[in-house]
């Protein structure tokens, strides 16, 4: 055994796997991590039919701090990859780890074509308004006239409203919590997970580092808890009216309905998850005949 | 007009069931027991422009289309301006003198033409105008010497559960029969109906990517509509409730591409395709096959561009970008099948490989080889399919995680699928550990990458003999790729007639690149020419930059149109040798 092979056996045997988080102390990704555990453990499915898809950013790194079947995608894709996977086997439960800018930003067009298809997978979005792994410049839920490194002189978009439009666009569980709440977004998320259909909780989650202003205090003074409001999530005109509030910032179900997921809608997919579909023998002459 | 061969063609505005009438006449013409070889050119709009079908069919195989026509049916004006120089003194010209008050004197046309009021002869048997297509086809079989009752079947089969359409057309078609029987035209001598032999179908390029992508166990197709590889999606969502495999229409082409990623960490078998610049989207995705070892099939359709491009035009222009596409480095297959019979087998292998070997394979078409069609002849129909590179019973090792990603001989190494006990790992785009933990360490990256290129070894050893065709005292050898292996065949058979010897090597496979037979193929007589569908002779780079070897000789198309084989036999005649 070379001595190139022996350290690298000793830096692995002194590693530990998972590897421990790397964000920054105070970040809201910790609380999140929490809630998405125990999340997960109440929902008592087995750990390995648990298939999680990390989109890149603070949030994605999660990847290396979790024991489950991952996927570390590309930049704003693991909408779209969690969606094929669940395809491919609708028995998973599959969960999308991604921040503000992969989904709302770079993943803008996936986040608002497969809410409407109602596709089974639960969405996380950690939402810091800002790109913070690539040290935080503006996202696309920035609030106006912000001064970030990619906008010195304030930015000049609005702020992208997620909830307001999940909420016209078919998504069947919209949700925004808290990250720090850990008890609260923990049964969120069960209850998120354990939805058929299209699931997405907009995770507000502060950034010490690259945004201190949102910070604790602000989102105490912002937040109000929807059933403090007597919301009741079953109506799309009153979970719009929540969303567009500027004078408080709602957390809690918005909305929730029961339509079939789409695996549910796919004809090919009734007898069974396509994966155990046997490819052992094909016969194409039925389709053969066709073409004489 | 040989006993051979005919060559028939229809033109008219698109948008008027051109594609349609193109596609009953080259049944019909297989039904005879011929071989066929059907051309489209149409515009890219949905009414209005100019559209041709062109089927050349005969008792022999037939490789490619060729200008000189037997039979032309000219459904307006323009298609009795454009066409001239394929007309020679025995071709004859169907045309309709009252549907457009047309004088055919005034177009000084060779050969003989025949007016038959399609459009009149339509309405009278109860028709649309469409319909009067039925009447040209009906005239056609006349006029060839064919058999009506083989096209009224074939009618009947296309518009099989329509009853009041195959009663219409097939009323059509009488009509035209008749009248241009009565009308004193004598049928050309054709080909000699033979017997219909069973296994021979007429299918596109892009069918028979589909079917062979079937027989290979694909199992999720996914894509993004964009010509010319859109027929792929058309075919396996309308035949998915028989095959019961997945077909989704994604959002764009990078949404496309991820699925297939995710599906196929899911552990099934999948496959996009798309255009150049669908591709273009494809690309970062394409990566990510490469570093997280997940098996994908990308079929990409050539058609010219950059950008938008021509997009119902031919082209063979992006091979070094397919080859170099991605950032960094990693092994990949590309596969370019010349004609329906390889897209076929080489679909169903690209499924395979990319499995076995845990890397991306492009199977490169183009619009010429995508939207003709071949007489395909499958010699079975059932296929059978081994599952490699996954591991049954997955153990973690000592840290709880499952090695994806261990270190092995062949680089391969066996992979968990989520839903297995004792396979958790993380699959990633990352570089990465044995695990799929994020990993910038020297060693990792550097083990990581050579575990990768460990494959390229064993992928060498796959490349099959390569379509080779000699003859003795050969003085010239033709090298090209793809689609043009059949304007080359069909010139060879030209020059044989004129006592031309020469050699021809097609490469269906690109990459990895085999180098021996091209440098053999090279060296097999005086001289060489690389036949290609580009402007700066990217094959012909190819094979110095692999050989070392610099041919000179270069045949290039770029205009969006396939290669003749008129003129590679013009080419090869002018060319001192």
């Amino acid at each position: 055994m070379d001595v190139r092979s022996t350290l690298r056996k000793l830096s692995i045997m002194l590693k530990t796997y998972p590897f421990n988080p790397t964000w920054c102390p105070g970040c809201g990704n910790f609380a999140i991590w929490a809630s998405l555990k125990q999340g997960i453990a109440d929902t008592k499915y087995p750990k390995e039919k648990f298939a999680l898809f990390y989109d890149v950013g603070c949030s994605g790194d999660m990847a290396d701090f979790n024991q489950y079947y991952g996927f570390h995608t590309l930049h704003g894709r693991a909408l779209p990859t969690a969606v094929g996977a669940k395809l491919a086997n609708h028995e998973l439960k599959v969960i999308v780890i991604i921040g503000d800018g992969g989904c709302y930003g770079e993943g803008g067009t996936h986040f608002l074509n497969l809410m409407r298809g109602n596709h089974d997978v639960t969405l996380l979005v950690h939402d810091n308004h800002r790109y913070s792994l690539t040290t935080g410049q503006m996202s696309p839920t920035t609030e106006k006239g912000t001064k970030t490194k990619s906008t010195p002189e304030g930015s000049i978009e609005e702020a992208l409203n997620p909830i307001a439009i999940a909420i016209s666009n078919h998504a069947t569980f919209i949700a925004r919590e808290f990250a720090p709440d850990i008890p609260r977004l923990t049964q969120r998320i069960t209850q998120a997970i354990n939805h058929t259909g299209f699931s997405i909780i907009d995770i507000l989650q502060p950034c010490p580092i690259f945004n201190p202003k949102q910070s604790h205090e602000w989102y105490r003074q912002m937040l109000v808890k929807l059933e403090d409001e007597n919301h009741k999530p079953n109506s799309r005109e009153d979970a719009w009216k929540q969303s567009v509030r500027i004078d408080k910032l709602p957390i809690g179900l918005f909305f929730q309905e029961t339509k079939p997921a789409y695996h549910e809608q796919v004809s090919e997919l009734k007898e069974g998850p396509l994966v155990n579909k046997s490819i052992e023998t094909i016969d194409i002459g039925n389709l053969i005949k066709n073409f004489r | 007009m040989d006993r051979d061969s005919l060559n028939w063609k229809v033109a008219g505005y698109a948008g008027e069931g051109i594609m349609t009438t193109g596609l009953l006449f080259s049944k019909t013409a297989s039904r005879h027991g011929w071989y066929i070889f059907d051309y489209p050119e149409y515009p890219s709009l949905i009414r209005g422009g100019h559209n041709t079908y062109q089927v050349h069919a005969g008792k022999n195989h037939i490789h490619s289309q060729k200008i000189a026509l037997n039979l032309l049916v000219a459904l307006n004006r323009d298609a009795l301006e454009f066409h001239r120089d394929e007309l020679d003194e025995n071709s004859l010209i169907i045309y309709d003198q009252e549907d457009d008050n047309i004088d055919i004197e005034k177009y000084n046309l060779p050969g003989k033409s025949a007016n038959l009021p399609m459009i009149r002869l339509a309405s009278e048997v109860g028709g649309e105008r469409v319909m009067g297509n039925n009447v040209a086809l009906g005239a056609s079989i006349f006029a060839l010497g064919l058999d009506l009752g083989i096209l009224d079947q074939v009618i009947a089969d296309v518009f099989a559960g329509k009853k009041e359409i195959i009663n219409l057309n097939q009323k059509a078609a009488k009509a035209g029969y008749d009248y241009i029987q009565k009308s004193g035209v004598r049928p050309l001598i054709g080909v000699e109906p033979l017997k219909p032999t069973a296994d021979l179908a007429p299918m596109t390029g892009n069918e028979a990517i589909a079917l062979g992508a079937l027989a290979g166990g694909l199992q999720f197709y996914v894509a993004y509509p964009m010509t010319p590889s859109s027929s792929i999606l058309h075919f396996l969502a309308e035949t998915a409730r028989m095959t019961k495999i997945v077909v989704k229409h994604a959002e764009d082409e990078i949404s496309a591409a991820n699925m297939a990623l995710g599906a196929s960490f899911a552990g099934v078998r999948s496959m996009v395709a798309t255009s150049g610049g669908g591709f273009c989207y494809m690309v970062e995705a394409l990566g990510e096959s490469g570093v997280s070892e997940l098996p994908l099939v990308i079929v990409e359709s050539m058609r010219p561009g950059p950008a938008l491009g021509m997009p119902t035009w031919t082209a063979q222009s992006d091979l070094k970008f397919l080859i170099n596409a991605s950032h960094d480095e990693f092994p990949r297959f590309i596969f370019a099948p010349g004609d329906a019979q390889e897209a076929f087998e080489l679909s169903k292998k690209a499924l395979v490989l990319a499995e076995t070997y845990q890397v991306p394979v492009i199977l490169l078409s183009d619009k010429y080889l995508s939207e003709s069609r071949y007489s395909l002849k499958l010699p079975e129909t059932v296929f059978k399919n081994n599952r490699f590179g996954f591991e049954n019973n997955p153990k973690p090792d000592t840290n709880s995680f499952y090695p994806r990603y261990r270190l092995t001989e062949t680089g391969v190494s066996e992979r968990s699928v989520p839903g297995q006990s004792g396979g958790i790992h993380i699959t990633t785009s990352y570089e990465h550990d044995e695990y799929g933990f994020t990993a910038e360490d020297t060693n990792a990256r550097k083990s990581q990458v050579e575990k990768r290129f460990k494959k390229i070894e064993s992928m060498k050893q796959e490349i099959p003999s390569q379509f080779w065709e000699e003859e003795p005292q050969a003085k010239l050898t033709f090298i090209s790729f793809g689609s043009t292996k059949g304007p080359i065949r069909q010139a060879r058979e030209e020059l044989k007639r004129q006592r031309v010897a020469t050699n021809m090597l097609n490469l269906s496979w690109l990459w990895p690149f085999p180098k021996d037979q091209v440098k053999k193929s090279v060296e097999s007589s005086k001289s060489a020419v690389v036949v290609e569908g580009n402007y700066q002779g990217q094959l012909a780079s190819l094979i110095t930059q692999e050989t070392g070897i610099v041919v000179k000789n270069r045949l290039n198309r770029y205009d969006g149109r396939p290669f003749y084989p008129e003129e590679i036999v013009n080419y090869v005649k002018n060319l001192s040798i």
